[in-house]
């Protein structure tokens, strides 16, 4: 209707519209005459919730993330740099990635602080993402920006600081998680997101390791993305 | 010709295929019974699939409102959205995006619209090099074959045919291990993941509040293919749409659980618009081809529920027919249950005798996430393709509803059937009676028949049961 | 209470001992029963094969049949289901026809949960099973009682009531189907015979006429030593009403 009266604004991708907004039309003038018109439910979905927001979310998260196949290292405030160093000397790694990102667990001095006791052992690390150093790393270490307790989930986004690369390209990705980032249940995140001014131009809800059973249902991780998920969960 | 004749054949023909009807049992048994645990442990289960199914009915019933809303928001964000009436326009659009930009090599994250347009074939004519990076579909590419499952489309391949097909194409040692075929694979696509300049997904939803498009993955190729590449085209239903972020999760909580019964899938990404300015990495174009393809034409029809369907493949694991034929048998991108109530809907008559081929036992709808009420739906499918039944068979029909109609008539023929039909001396009507053969055939084939004992209820009712006490 | 029988087709022509127990039950249980003779066939099989007109004058003819009676009551949750569920809508542009299939689809009721329902009756407390039995789940009763409510009626009276591995796994017979297209519907049949004989019993409860003409026919072929009956059947020679089946 308003398309007619109203021509489209000229902007980038505005001229592949014209027959989207020819289709629209025509969708509204012979299909929606009648037919059953289901109201949307209201939005509020605190009831359907698994998770309550009271309860004891850091159990609950180690145990959905357990269960989903993540490796959770539950650990003192002041344990988390021995615990990485402690999972990567465990994987020989030469080559790690840390990446800081400002409003996670892993600041930019935790991250000089890991890369620096790294490098006293003769670990390369690199803190850019680069195709080659993503290629070449043995292993990530990032933050996240919130993790679910319902299902063992770890949120990375995109931005200047974090590469979509970085939880996905090295075959071992280990997540700094406080406590205080734990989110019960993905309403309460999604509830969350949705408050954001504006979303990332991607948004990642990781679940457990990259997986696959195409195989005659053969369970196997670590097909394109990595094949370990280690979660380093402080309290705070 | 009998037009269900056809496709008996086809069925009886995939139901021989011993190797591929084991290998479908036992992976749908395994998914039946994973769904059904991750169901039992969810709280909520019924009240989230009536929403689920609301929220999907709400936006097919109000869809030229919602297209309008993402498109609108999605443009906003930088994305170029187009639209696609048919298959051919969709290629053209994607191969155009292509050759206009010099793109030489794509990288396709798993999508079904893809497959329903037969883009591959579109874009390697284009000049354009495609490879599947879904493990599955990247042997299905590699091996020549048709996805048989639209959630896993080797379904019907063992091992040792993998094997075969990955030393053969690949010149890869042989080996029948899963977790080595897999590092194979992942290595030979590490490569082209480093090179590609394309990619090319469906989406699982858009969100018509922000613009959003949500991918669900396991294996993180989908997550590569929206990182790597200079271009992101996404090829999406117009029924894909939900109204609002919060509505995603009510669906994302049974969406993985109904396929493979994980609580989400490994990677839940959700793309609002190409790489932002100063993002270290990610798509600097993102294309979104809005795909109609016969869909507006299901909408404005009494088959609109059809479109709910989010591509589970729930009701294929749980559907005793497929588990005994596979999915090659039904000729089409999208088999099982849902298959065969979109497919006539898409192809026409070529596909239109598929309803026909369910015993209505409704296990499909039982454990449908969005309630689609498909064995009603396939009943109604039935009614379309009446004319075009056997004659015998519409004689048939109408003699039986005729006879039926009249009672005097129904006891004539119960004491014919009695009176005619030759048993084997025990009570029994076995395939080796030749008389009456033909129309017995088609059940005396697989069991034997019970011979109508020599009364009736109604004549025992008649000569005394109904005046006991 | 007076209750009218509605046989259906298959039962009158297959199974008169499946009537014959249902009557007697519901008689021993207080109820007046009546056989309406004009009754024939529900029109389920023209309803599923599509041939919709068809199917509506059959159902037409059953709500005339049943007009009478207050109460109608089936040994067959898949005719239940087509006159519950599938059937009304059949009619829904003749609204008098409309109108009386509305309420025979109110008033009729599917055996078993009859017996539950109307007359409070505790099947599980009253049946007798002198051997381990395994049970059939009809897949039309799915909106008239679930594969446990079944599993419940078995159990009473310390019976080893064997469970099939899936329980709602369908027989292969959905009516024309079975003759339509006969390899599938006879793959099915070994699927859900498999499972059966797996259980070890060799007592198999199957309210439904149909999938027993299926499976019985299937068990024989097959050789597997098999028996089906109706819960109704058992439930009569538990109480003396029945002689126990040869």
């Amino acid at each position: 209707m308003s398309a007619e009266s109203h021509p489209a604004p000229a902007r980038p991708g505005a001229a592949a519209l014209s027959p989207l907004r020819d289709f629209l039309q025509r969708l509204r003038r012979e299909t929606y005459r009648a037919g059953p018109h289901v109201p949307l439910p209201a939005s509020p979905t605190h009831l359907l919730r698994e998770v309550a927001p009271a309860e004891n979310l850091v159990s609950r998260f180690q145990t959905s993330a357990a269960m989903v196949g993540c490796r959770v290292h539950r650990v003192r405030r002041d344990e988390w740099l021995a615990t990485v160093r402690g999972i990567l000397r465990e994987r020989s790694a030469r080559t790690v990635l840390v990446e800081p990102h400002a409003e996670t667990a892993l600041t930019a001095e935790r991250a000089a602080q890991l890369s620096e006791a790294l490098e006293a052992e003769g670990v390369a690390t690199s803190a850019q993402c680069v195709d080659e150093s993503l290629f070449a790393a043995d292993a990530s270490v990032t933050g996240v920006i919130s993790a679910l307790a319902e299902t063992g989930t770890l949120v990375c986004v995109s931005s200047a600081a974090s590469a979509r690369g970085a939880s996905l390209i090295p075959p071992v990705h280990i997540a700094l998680v406080s406590s205080s980032q734990l989110v019960a249940d993905l309403f309460d995140f999604f509830e969350r997101l949705g408050a954001w001014a504006e979303l990332p131009a991607n948004v990642n809800l990781i679940t457990g390791p990259s997986k696959t059973a195409d195989i005659e249902g053969v369970l196997v991780t670590g097909v394109h993305g990595p094949g370990e998920v280690h979660i380093v969960l402080t309290a705070d | 010709m009998n037009p269900t004749s056809g496709l008996r054949a086809r069925l009886a023909e995939a139901h021989r295929d011993q190797r591929v009807v084991d290998a479908v049992h036992l992976a749908t048994w395994r998914k039946v019974e994973a769904r059904a645990d991750a169901m039992a442990g969810l709280r909520h289960y019924a009240a989230l699939r009536d929403r689920a199914a609301q929220i999907r009915q709400h936006t097919l019933d109000h869809l030229p409102q919602y297209l309008e809303q993402f498109v609108e928001r999605a443009t906003a964000l930088g994305a170029t959205v187009h639209f696609a009436a048919n298959a051919d326009a969709a290629c053209a659009t994607v191969c155009d995006i292509a050759v206009s930009r010099g793109l030489k090599l794509a990288v396709k994250s798993k999508s079904m619209t893809t497959e329903e347009v037969h883009l591959n074939d579109a874009l390697l004519a284009a000049g354009v090099r495609v490879v599947e990076t879904d493990l599955g579909e990247f042997i299905v590419q590699i091996d020549r074959d048709r996805p048989s499952h639209i959630i896993t489309p080797i379904i019907h391949k063992d091992r040792r045919q993998v094997a075969r097909a990955m030393a053969r194409e690949l010149g890869c040692p042989y080996t029948e291990d899963p977790a080595e075929m897999t590092r194979i694979a992942r290595q030979h696509l590490r490569d082209i993941f480093r090179r590609c300049d394309l990619g090319i997904t469906g989406a699982n939803f858009a969100v018509a509040e922000t613009g959003t498009l949500c991918l669900v993955t396991n294996e993180g190729n989908g997550r590569m293919t929206v990182t790597r590449p200079r271009v992101h085209v996404a090829l999406v239903g117009i029924e894909k749409i939900i109204p609002r972020l919060i509505d995603l999760p009510v669906i994302l909580k049974l969406l993985a659980r109904s396929s493979t019964g994980q609580p989400l899938g490994a990677y839940t990404t959700l793309i609002t618009g190409p790489r932002r300015e100063g993002d270290v990495d990610g798509p600097e174009e993102l294309h979104i081809v809005l795909l109609d393809n016969g869909r507006s034409r299901i909408l404005s029809g009494p088959f609109r529920e059809v479109l709910r369907c989010v591509r589970c493949g729930a009701c294929l694991n749980a559907c005793p027919v497929y588990r005994n034929v596979g999915g090659h048998a039904y000729n089409s991108v999208y088999p099982g249950p849902i298959g065969s109530v979109l497919s006539p809907l898409l192809y026409g008559r070529p596909a239109e005798e598929l309803p026909r081929a369910s015993s209505l036992c409704g296990l499909c709808y039982q454990v449908c996430p969005v309630k689609i009420d498909i064995p009603r739906l396939l009943v109604q499918l039935r009614t379309a393709t009446r004319a075009r039944q056997p004659r015998g068979k519409r004689l048939l029909m109408r003699a039986w509803a005729w006879a039926m109609d009249r009672p005097w008539l129904y006891r004539l023929a119960q004491r014919l059937m009695r009176r005619l039909l030759p048993d084997d001396g025990t009570g029994w009507i076995n395939r080796d009676n030749h008389l009456f053969r033909r129309p017995l055939r088609a059940w005396t084939a697989q069991r034997d028949l019970l011979r109508p004992p020599p009364q009736s209820f109604r004549e025992l009712w008649k000569g005394g049961l109904g005046d006991e006490r | 209470m007076e209750v009218a029988l509605f046989a259906t087709c298959l039962t009158d022509t297959f199974y008169p001992r499946v009537g014959q127990a249902v009557v007697r039950l519901l008689r021993h249980f207080g109820c007046r029963v009546c056989f309406p003779d004009g009754q024939t066939c529900c029109g389920q099989p023209a309803y599923n094969s599509g041939f919709h007109a068809e199917a509506a004058a059959l159902l037409h003819r059953m709500t005339r049949v049943f007009a009478p009676y207050a109460c109608v009551v089936t040994p067959s949750a898949s005719c239940a289901a087509m006159v519950k569920h599938h059937g009304p809508p059949l009619l829904a542009d003749n609204p008098p026809a409309h109108e009386a299939a509305l309420r025979l689809a109110d008033k009729t009721w599917e055996f078993n949960t009859f017996l539950r329902d109307q007359l409070n009756v505790d099947v599980a407390g009253l049946l007798r099973f002198e051997e381990p039995v395994t049970f059939h789940y009809p897949c039309h009763a799915r909106e008239l009682y679930s594969p446990a409510d079944l599993q419940g009626w078995l159990r009473g009276n310390g019976h080893d009531v064997r469970t099939p591995v899936h329980a709602d796994l369908c027989c292969g017979f959905g009516g024309v189907f079975a003759v339509e297209f006969p390899e599938v519907s006879g793959a099915m049949l070994d699927d859900k015979l498999t499972e059966l004989a797996a259980t070890g019993a060799t007592l198999v409860i199957c309210n439904e006429a149909a999938c027993a003409l299926q499976m019985m026919g299937g068990a024989r072929r097959r050789g597997l030593p098999l028996r089906f009956k109706h819960l109704a059947e058992c439930l009569a020679e538990s109480l003396g009403l029945l002689e126990p089946a040869a």
